[in-house]
């Protein structure tokens, strides 16, 4: 190799190509060619070459400082914090009109019913920033689920929940309460109030279920006022709330938005069995204190057994 | 069926290629200490993008693209590149006392190559590691340093004639003798 040798400097690149079993034929016969005749040349492809040995050996050898132990359970760590933050998302077409479903790894964390798209993602946008992606894949099980539910395929919606939207601890045991109302039963605000202990607090359950991020699978639409009135749902979709009703077989839509509380069957407080409404004084006792059942099969699902004084199973309601 | 998100098929990523990643970003960062920071962002940004990459992507080079996009990044801050610089050259120069006596030939020469390599320009030295320590093809060479393939193969080329030149004076270095 002569550095003031043209040809020398000129084949360098193809020296160290050929070296690295990189070059192409012609490349390979012009080195071959010209090492044939250069010593110097000749030499420098012989170091190459060993150089291309050594760098090999870099692959293999330990590295100081190139222990990954720490990062790798540092990342481990970020990543399971990312992932338990994370949101999916789509928007479904639904017999209640078009909805939007969220859920993380914990569970489904939202249902929320879409006037506008636009809206919706804002909606989710403030709670969840870039947390929340759009992935239909992800939530698509859960919308099935919610389909053979809304056309009575099924009675349960067996979801985990994740509650990371409910604001407040209050809220929360409001919820929790709403959730232990069996399918086709009912209550009021003010039930719900009782249930938690907080008997007093009627509006504030109503402002609590007002707020509910997982209705349907949280079944605020089986809460209603005292006097039977259904009061409001999702804004101002009061029709919403009598289909929900209607499809769980409590009788609604005879006097618009009131369910018929004679034509229902009802559970005092905590008891065992179910009775038909004119059994002793349950009509006149206050819905907070019960539980009502558009349809016997509903109450005898949670393990109610018919009155033995009144037998709604011997005089059932009239549908 | 949607996908069971309890069952993240990230985290088989992060197994397969975390170790890989880290140990590239450790010549990338020219030893700075930085790897174990970058080689953790590497992974949190690929995990947002994951999802929305194409089933037969290649992931393995889309993780060296990503690292060495946030190496690039992390170095233009132009204060730290020259500190790294700096740091890499001290270590070179005090190469005779920090190898062990009676060591084997080849340990020497290869701290003497991550040596270079560390005071290597970025381009020379990620060009270098990637397609000789990690065998990445300069199409992927390419893609993470967002030239042409042809210019990946310059960086390597030249990259290598430092490392050979800087080799010359190592007295174990008669390397036409050895076979």
């Amino acid at each position: 190799m002569n550095p003031e040798n043209r040809t020398c400097r000129e084949i360098e690149p193809d020296l160290v190509a050929v070296a690295a079993g990189e070059a192409g034929a012609s490349a390979t016969r012009g080195v071959e060619r010209h090492v044939g005749v250069c010593r110097g040349c000749r030499a420098e492809l012989a170091r190459y070459r060993v150089l291309e040995g050594m760098v090999a050996d870099l692959r293999r050898a330990p590295m100081a400082g190139a222990d990954p132990t720490l990062a790798r359970a540092e990342l481990e760590s970020k990543l399971a914090d990312i992932r338990s933050r994370l949101i999916s998302y789509g928007l479904f077409p639904s017999p209640l009109g078009k909805i939007l479903i969220a859920r993380s790894e914990l569970g489904v964390s939202m249902v929320r019913y879409i006037d506008s798209e636009r809206a919706a993602r804002s909606h989710l946008a403030r709670l969840a920033g870039d947390d929340a992606v759009e992935d239909k894949a992800a939530v698509e099980a859960t919308y099935r689920e919610l389909v053979d539910y809304l056309t009575a395929r099924s009675t349960r919606l067996g979801w985990p929940l994740d509650l990371r939207w409910a604001g407040s601890d209050f809220q929360r045991r409001v919820l929790a309460a709403t959730a232990q109302l069996p399918y086709g039963a009912i209550t009021s605000y003010a039930g719900i109030a009782r249930r938690i202990g907080e008997p007093a607090s009627v509006r504030a359950v109503a402002q609590a279920l007002r707020h509910n991020p997982i209705p349907i699978a949280i079944p605020c639409h089986r809460v209603i006022g005292s006097s039977g009135d259904l009061t409001g749902y999702a804004g101002s979709k009061i029709g919403l709330k009598e289909q929900l009703l209607s499809l769980e077989g409590v009788p609604v839509g005879l006097r618009a938005h009131r369910i018929e509380r004679g034509n229902m069957y009802v559970r005092f407080e905590s008891e065992t069995e179910y009775c038909v409404p004119t059994c002793g004084s349950l009509s006149k006792t206050p819905l907070a204190e019960l539980t009502l059942f558009g349809l016997r099969g509903h109450a005898e699902a949670v393990g109610l057994t018919p009155c033995t004084a009144c037998r709604p199973d011997l005089h059932p309601l009239s549908a | 069926m949607g996908r069971d998100m309890t069952e993240d098929p990230f985290e088989t990523v992060v197994a397969a290629h975390h170790t890989e990643i880290h140990r590239y970003l450790v010549r990338a960062t020219s030893r700075s200490g930085d790897a174990d920071d970058l080689s953790q962002e590497t992974f949190v940004r690929a995990y947002k993008f994951y999802r929305s990459l194409p089933p037969d992507a290649n992931v393995r080079a889309w993780l060296f693209a990503i690292a060495t996009n946030l190496c690039r990044n992390h170095y233009r801050a132009e204060g730290r590149r020259r500190q790294a610089m700096a740091a890499a050259a001290a270590g070179a120069s005090e190469r005779g006392p920090s190898w062990p006596e009676g060591e084997a030939i080849a340990s020497q020469a290869s701290a003497r190559i991550d040596m270079i390599v560390a005071a290597l320009p970025f381009k020379q030295r990620v060009a270098f590691t990637l397609r000789k320590v990690h065998e990445l093809d300069y199409e992927a060479i390419a893609a993470s340093l967002q030239c042409s393939a042809e210019s990946a193969r310059a960086h390597v080329f030249q990259a290598l004639r430092k490392i050979r030149r800087g080799l010359d004076d190592l007295d174990v270095v008669h390397m036409e003798r050895q076979p």
